[in-house]
C-alpha cells in the first residue's frame, strides 16, 4: 500500500547517475538533498503552492460560512417550504460536474466591467484570468449544508428557545451560540473542504492552461512531466512529486481526527 | 390574553421565515447562477451548435442531431461509454470488496490508526500525483512493478503501454488510490453493529462465515448502498487518472485513445480542444442520464432489502 510513496521518496533522493542504474537501486549512496533545492530554483513550485493555498483558503472560508448560515436556517428555523429546499439541495449532489463546465466558463467570460470587459461583457476575457474564476463556483457546498444541518439540528432547542425569550436576535444566536457549538463540525468541514479543493484538477486545468499567473499545484504538477521530460532531470520531476503531495500529507496525520469524522459522519447518515 | 400571545407567536413565526430565507440567500443566489442558469444552457447548447466565439442565441438550431450523432454514428463515444461502465463496474465493485476485507481485520487487530494512514494517504494525495507516480512504476522496461515481478521469476507486462491492459492498469490505480476511503465507511458502519449479535450466534455455535453472512451483511446495507450509489456517481466522472495516465503520460507509450477513453475525457476534449459546446454539452446529457439510472437501480435493488435510510 505504501511502497510507491516509499519508492517516489527514496528515488527522488537518489543522483542522476544512481536512478539510471539497471537493475535498480532503492537507497541512494548518498541522499542528494540539493535535488529539491535545485527543484525550486528551476521550477516555480513555489508560485503554484501560493496560488492553490490562497485559492482554497478562501474557497474553505466562504463554504464555512454559508454552510453553517444554510445549516441554522435548515436545521433550527420553521418556514415554508424547507423540507423541500433540503432535499432539492441534496438532489443537486447527483449532477456531474461535466453539465457545468462550459456555462460557467462563458458566464466567468461574460462578467461585466472586469478583465478588459465592457458594460455588456464583451469585449475582455472577464474573470476567467483572475483567481476568482477558481473561487466564486465553489463557495456554496450541497454536502458542506448537509453536514452543517446534521450537526446543528442535534443542538437542544431549549437553549435556542431561552435566548429568544431573553431577547437574543436569530443573527445573535447565529454568532455567538451556533458557531461556537459546531466548532468541530465546522473544523471538520474546513479540513475536508480544503484537501477536496487542494486536490481539485479539471476546472484548474480548464481556468489555468491560458492563464499561468494563477495556476494552481495540481495543474504546476502536470507540467513537471513537460518541463523535465528528459531522462537526465527524472530526479527533479521525482523530487517536484514528493514537493508536491507531502504537505498534504502531513496536514492530513495531524488533523487525522478531524477529517475521519467528516467521513464517519457522511457514511452513517447518508 | 391568549390572543394576544397566537398573534405574538404568529409574528414571531413570520419573522423567522424571513430569517431562515435571509441565511439560505447566499445558497439561493449561488445555485441561480451556478446551478439554474448552467444546466438550462447546457440544455439549450446540447441542441444547437456553438463554438463559444460566436453569440450563443445566434447558435444554429440543429434539434437532436448531437443525440443521434453520439448514440449512433460516433463509434468513439459508444466505446468511451463502454470503457466507463467497465472502469465504473471494476473499480467500484473490487474497491468496496477489498475495503470490506481490509475493515474486517483492521477491526481485530491493534495499531490500527497506523495502518488507517497508510491505507489514507493515497486519497489525501492529489490524483495527478497519483498518476504520474504509477505511471512511472507501470513502466514496462524499468518500473517498480516490472522489477518486483522478475524477482520473483515472473513475466513482465506491458501495463499502459498495451491497448489491452491499459484501462485494466489504470483501474488497479483507481482502487488502490479509494479503498481507504471507503475502507472508513465501513469501519464506521461496523462499529455501529453491536457486539450482541456476535455473542448470540456464538453461543448457537455460528462460525465466523455464518456471522458474517447473517449478522455482519445484512446490518451493514445502508452502508453498502451509500458507498455504492456514490462511488458509481464518482467513477463514472472519472478523469484524473485517466487523464493523467494515458496519452499524456510519461514514457508510458501511446495507447489508440478507443482503448482507455472515457466519457470525461472525450467530452473534455470536445468542449476545450475541439471546441464543439454542442455536442459536449450533449454527452453531458447523457451522461447524466446514465448516472441517474444507475443510481435509481442501485436505490431499488438494495431497497427491497428493507433499507429505510434512504
Amino acid at each position: 500500500m505504501f511502497l510507491p510513496f516509499l519508492w517516489l521518496i527514496l528515488a527522488s533522493l537518489q543522483s542522476e547517475r544512481e536512478i539510471m542504474l539497471r537493475p535498480m537501486v532503492f537507497i541512494p549512496e548518498v541522499f542528494q538533498w540539493q535535488n529539491y533545492v535545485i527543484l525550486f530554483k528551476k521550477y516555480p513550485l513555489d508560485k503554484y503552492y501560493f496560488n492553490s493555498f490562497l485559492v482554497n483558503s478562501s474557497i474553505t472560508g466562504v463554504v464555512l460560512l454559508t454552510s453553517s448560515l444554510a445549516g441554522y436556517s435548515l436545521g433550527k428555523l420553521s418556514f415554508p417550504g424547507r423540507e423541500l429546499i433540503f432535499k432539492g439541495i441534496l438532489a443537486t449532489m447527483m449532477f456531474p460536474v461535466f453539465l457545468f463546465l462550459i456555462p460557467v466558463y462563458y458566464l466567468l467570460k461574460r462578467v461585466p466591467l472586469v478583465g478588459g470587459n465592457d458594460i455588456w461583457g464583451l469585449g475582455g476575457v472577464g474573470f476567467l484570468h483572475s483567481y476568482p474564476a477558481l473561487i466564486l463556483p465553489f463557495v456554496v457546498n450541497a454536502w458542506g449544508i448537509f453536514l452543517m444541518r446534521q450537526f446543528i439540528i442535534g443542538i437542544p432547542n431549549e437553549l435556542l428557545d431561552a435566548a429568544r425569550i431573553d431577547g437574543c436576535s436569530e443573527f445573535r444566536i447565529y454568532g455567538n451560540i451556533i458557531l461556537p457549538l459546531t466548532r468541530p463540525a465546522l473544523a471538520t468541514l474546513g479540513i475536508f473542504i480544503f484537501i477536496q479543493q487542494w486536490n481539485s484538477f479539471l476546472w484548474p486545468l480548464i481556468i489555468t492552461t491560458s492563464a499561468p499567473k494563477i495556476m494552481t499545484l495540481p495543474v504546476g504538477l502536470q507540467l513537471l512531466r513537460v518541463a523535465f521530460a528528459s531522462a537526465r532531470n527524472q530526479h527533479y520531476f521525482l523530487a517536484g512529486l514528493v514537493v508536491g503531495i507531502v504537505p498534504m500529507v502531513i496536514l492530513f496525520l495531524v488533523l487525522q481526527r478531524y477529517y475521519i469524522k467528516g467521513i464517519v459522519m457522511t457514511g452513517l447518515k447518508g | 390574553m391568549v390572543k394576544k400571545q397566537v398573534r405574538r407567536r404568529k409574528r414571531r413565526k413570520s419573522k423567522q421565515a424571513l430569517i431562515g430565507y435571509l441565511f439560505l440567500s447566499p445558497v439561493f443566489l449561488f445555485y441561480s447562477i451556478f446551478l439554474v442558469f448552467p444546466i438550462s444552457f447546457s440544455l439549450y447548447l446540447s441542441f444547437h451548435r456553438w463554438n463559444m466565439l460566436t453569440p450563443p442565441l445566434k447558435a444554429r438550431y440543429v434539434a437532436v442531431k448531437h443525440f443521434t450523432y453520439l448514440l449512433v454514428q460516433d463509434e468513439t463515444f459508444l466505446i468511451v461509454l463502454k470503457n466507463t461502465l467497465f472502469y465504473a463496474l471494476g473499480t467500484v465493485f473490487i474497491g468496496m470488496i477489498l475495503a470490506l476485507i481490509v475493515a474486517l481485520a483492521f477491526s481485530r487487530t491493534k495499531y490500527s490508526s497506523i495502518w488507517r494512514f497508510v491505507y489514507f494517504a493515497p486519497v489525501v494525495t492529489p490524483p495527478v500525483a497519483i498518476g504520474m507516480i504509477w505511471g512511472y512504476l507501470y513502466r514496462p522496461t524499468d518500473g517498480l512493478i516490472n522489477t518486483v515481478l522478475r524477482w520473483f521469476h515472473l513475466p513482465g507486462q506491458q501495463w499502459l503501454s498495451s491497448p489491452a491492459q491499459a484501462l485494466p492498469s489504470i483501474m488497479i490505480t483507481g482502487i488502490w488510490a479509494g479503498v481507504g476511503f471507503t475502507m472508513l465507511i465501513f469501519i464506521a458502519g461496523l462499529k455501529g453493529i453491536p457486539e450482541m449479535y456476535y455473542d448470540a450466534a456464538r453461543i448457537d455455535g455460528a462460525n465466523f462465515w455464518q456471522g458474517f453472512w447473517h449478522i455482519t451483511l445484512p446490518l451493514l446495507k445502508p452502508t453498502i448502498l451509500f458507498v455504492l450509489v456514490t462511488g458509481m456517481i464518482g467513477a463514472w466522472q472519472v478523469f484524473d487518472l485517466v487523464f493523467m495516465m494515458s496519452s499524456g503520460g510519461i514514457d508510458t507509450g501511446v495507447v489508440p485513445f478507443e482503448s482507455v477513453g472515457v466519457v470525461a475525457l472525450h467530452m473534455y476534449q470536445t468542449a476545450f480542444r475541439y471546441m464543439r459546446m454542442g455536442r459536449a454539452s450533449a454527452m453531458a446529457f447523457i451522461l447524466f442520464l446514465v448516472v441517474l439510472a444507475f443510481t435509481l437501480i442501485e436505490l431499488r435493488v438494495l431497497h427491497r432489502g428493507g433499507v429505510e435510510s434512504y
